[in-house]
């Protein structure tokens, strides 16, 4: 292994992972931004307009419809997903009856195309052919009767709830993969020293949990702000815009307004909230790392 | 140490190799020749389905004769992909000079394609053959601009409400005629809605496009001799004309006449109720003749819409329509062997012989030959001519395709947006006038 320690191979085996990372993930940034600032209907020559996207975006209704979508749907799967996930990891992690067969059927929702999950949700909410009104129906409950896709309030909420379904198992698995690193006898330790279960969540666990706990705050983070398929199965971003997220809207503006110019300083805009986002969750946790050196 | 070079020596002609190989692999494609092994001229047909065979089988049935007919001379293959990948498709050909040469454009984009340079002026094509030119009746200056004739209609569109009989003698209400009103079609409505029909299928979800039935609603409150000074902004979409009609829209809704789930079912969810009988009507055109023929038979009836007491313009206005434009590349232009290829593809696709194909199969063609006729099994298209030989007018284009693609889509929203209750009328024309003025 000598000879891969000297510099210039180091170099020589960086550079292909960096001329695609450039190529496939910085270059596409770049030229998105790029066109951002240009009107451009994705037909002949872009024509540069300056700072008129970013000016229409602010005063776009649906741009702050699907920002406040986006928004509900990150606050409310963020939460329900790192606690319920951890909490579910806590109970897997224990030699319980049947805990191989509950781990797999958890786990399911994730091996599941987001397109199909889409599919399998509509069927369960729609207003009209949905099973959940259906059942509403049939035990005479008809006034509980939700419009809990397509309508103009629900949908947001129904889209956070699917997510946490899809990502749950996943996120769960990470989790124990977590726990098992923790060596048993610091545990131990903490249960000779007479601490509770909940003590030993609170003091041992969770802290030594901590890298594992960014880890899926990450994820959920970035995963939120690419949800795409469900909306697009279940709503379609609609009634009006109105169940859109900010990939939708971007995707709606751009391909199918042909507005691409405009449809990419909401991809822009998208692309720095989820980077302001992740970077204040990195900067915070960091902080709690150092000061629990 | 020797080894260990000779391995050095491997690795960097692997990945020169490679790398080489990667080069030759995008390189490819830009000099490919126009002529395959057996010495035919291949021409490449851009079409807005996945599976031609399956979904516009009149048109890949065309290519076939084409094909036969001219084995040994020219080929056709088409370049298949469904409507909104071959709309980006064809974007980014266009845009590293690959496009086919002979593709189907969305009419809201082939102006721009035009103006871009893009499209091959083919009034040549239309001197040369003077039937053709007579047989099109007009449909191909829909296509015109200041670069000539940019496209050739695809085919001949004919829209409006196709109704189910049977469910409405089951409802006990009468069928729609030329003369129900407006007033009566409410009256209708309320009457299906009564007996646990849905009146109108229709569905929103990924296809607010599905709108056909409501061009007739737009031409009948005065679109085609308003639209050009909305255009050049000396008047507005928020008119006293266009308020009446999406007002119309709003009845309907509050009567009830469309699916509760309108937002949640796709078009083709929407054709499933009318296929199996749940809903009275269904608004489509004549792509779906075959279906109908099929699911619903002699029960099928077809009808342009109803006519408005409280509008000046003409309603004695039907909609048989050029669909979206056949395009053919400018690129064609620079080889005389591909251009003379193409100019006989097109002379196959609008002659008498692709006509007679396109009614055999419950087509409209572009190209209108006389005595071609629909067989008596052909329900949904006899019910359709029924409606043409009233002899009412059509425009020159559908309303939603006389705009650019911002502007369409906002027109889609606004009527749906009405449709579903989230816009009042006067708000959701506003809405259009918003997006004329961003795209301006």
């Amino acid at each position: 292994m000598y000879w891969l320690s000297k510099k210039r191979y180091k170099i020589g085996l960086l550079i292909p992972t960096l001329l695609v990372y450039c190529v496939f993930i910085i270059l596409p940034i770049i030229i998105a931004v790029g066109y951002s600032f240009t009107k451009y209907s994705g037909i002949g020559k872009a024509r540069f307009n300056g700072l008129d996207n970013y000016i229409r975006l602010f005063g776009d209704r649906f741009f702050w419809i699907s920002l406040k979508n986006t928004m509900i749907i990150f606050v409310l799967a963020f939460t329900l997903l790192l606690v319920l996930s951890f909490l579910i990891a806590l109970l897997l992690n224990n030699k319980l009856k049947g805990n191989d067969f509950s781990k797999a059927l958890i786990f399911s929702p994730a091996i599941i195309a987001p397109i199909i999950v889409g599919i399998i949700w509509t069927y369960i909410l729609d207003p009209s052919v949905g099973v959940i009104n259906g059942f509403l129906d049939a035990i005479g409950a008809s006034d509980l009767k939700q419009m809990w896709i397509g309508g103009d309030t629900l949908s947001p909420y129904s889209i956070a709830f699917i997510y946490f379904w899809q990502q749950l198992g996943y996120l769960v698995t990470i989790f124990i993969a977590g726990l098992k690193m923790i060596p048993e006898d610091v545990l131990e330790a903490a249960q000779i020293d007479g601490a509770t279960g909940a003590q030993k969540v609170r003091y041992v666990i969770i802290p030594m949990m901590r890298t594992t706990i960014s880890t899926v705050a990450v994820l959920i983070i970035t995963g939120v702000f690419k949800i795409f398929e469900i909306v697009q199965q279940t709503t379609g971003g609609g009634p009006n815009h109105l169940s859109e997220t900010l990939v939708t809207y971007s995707y709606s503006m751009t391909f199918t307004s042909g507005e691409y110019g405009y449809g990419m300083s909401l991809a822009t805009v998208t692309f720095i909230i989820s980077l302001i986002i992740t970077g204040i969750y990195s900067f915070l946790t960091r902080e709690k790392e150092r000061g629990a050196k | 140490m020797k080894n260990r070079n000779l391995k050095k020596w491997l690795s960097a002609a692997l990945a020169c190799t490679m790398a080489a190989g990667l080069l030759a692999g995008c390189g490819g494609g830009s000099d490919e020749a126009t002529t395959n092994e057996d010495g035919e001229v291949v021409i490449e047909f851009g079409i807005h389905v996945a599976n031609p065979q399956e979904q516009e089988s009149v048109t890949y049935n065309i290519v076939q004769a084409f094909n036969e007919k001219y084995d040994g001379q020219y080929q056709v293959d088409f370049r298949a992909a469904d409507t909104e990948t071959h709309s980006k498709n064809m974007q980014l050909a266009a845009a590293d000079g690959t496009l086919p040469e002979i593709f189907w454009i969305e009419a809201s984009e082939a102006p721009e394609y035009s103006e871009s340079g893009l499209l091959l002026d083919v009034s040549d094509f239309l001197s040369e053959n003077p039937e053709i030119q007579e047989a099109l009746g007009g449909m191909e200056n829909a296509f015109t601009d200041d670069n000539g004739v940019y496209g050739l209609p695809y085919q001949s569109n004919v829209q409006g409400f196709f109704y189910n009989k049977a469910v409405f003698d089951e409802a006990g209400v009468a069928y729609p005629t030329a003369d129900t009103t407006w007033d009566e079609f409410l009256e209708m409505v309320n009457s299906l809605k009564a007996a646990g029909v849905t009146p109108i299928a229709i569905g929103s979800k990924n296809s607010n496009y599905a709108m056909w039935e409501f061009n007739t609603f737009l031409e009948r409150y005065g679109w085609t001799e308003n639209i050009d000074s909305i255009l050049d902004g000396s008047e507005k979409f928020n008119n006293e004309d266009l308020v009446k009609c999406y007002e119309k829209l709003k009845a309907l809704a509050d009567a009830g006449a469309f699916p509760e789930n309108i937002a949640t079912i796709e078009y083709f969810d929407a054709k499933q109720l009318f296929d199996s009988g749940e809903a009275a009507m269904f608004g489509s055109g004549q792509w779906d003749c075959a279906e109908f023929d099929e699911n619903i038979g002699e029960n099928i009836g077809f009808w342009w819409g109803p006519k408005f007491t409280d509008s000046e313009y003409n309603q004695d206005t039907g909609m048989r329509v050029p669909s979206a434009p056949l395009g053919v590349s400018a690129a064609v232009g620079e080889d005389d062997q591909v251009k003379e290829a193409v100019y006989a593809f097109l002379q196959f696709y609008y002659g008498e012989e692709a006509a007679t194909m396109s009614y055999e199969g419950s087509i409209f063609p572009a190209a209108n030959y006389d005595g071609l006729t629909a067989s008596d099994t052909q329900y949904a298209m006899n019910a359709m001519l029924n409606e043409i030989n009233l002899g009412y007018e059509s425009p020159a284009s559908a309303p939603d395709l006389t705009v650019s693609s911002a502007v369409q889509t906002a027109l889609y929203d606004s009527m749906f947006g009405v449709m579903q209750g989230t816009y009042e009328p006067a708000a959701a024309l506003d809405q259009i006038d918003a997006a004329l003025a961003n795209s301006n």
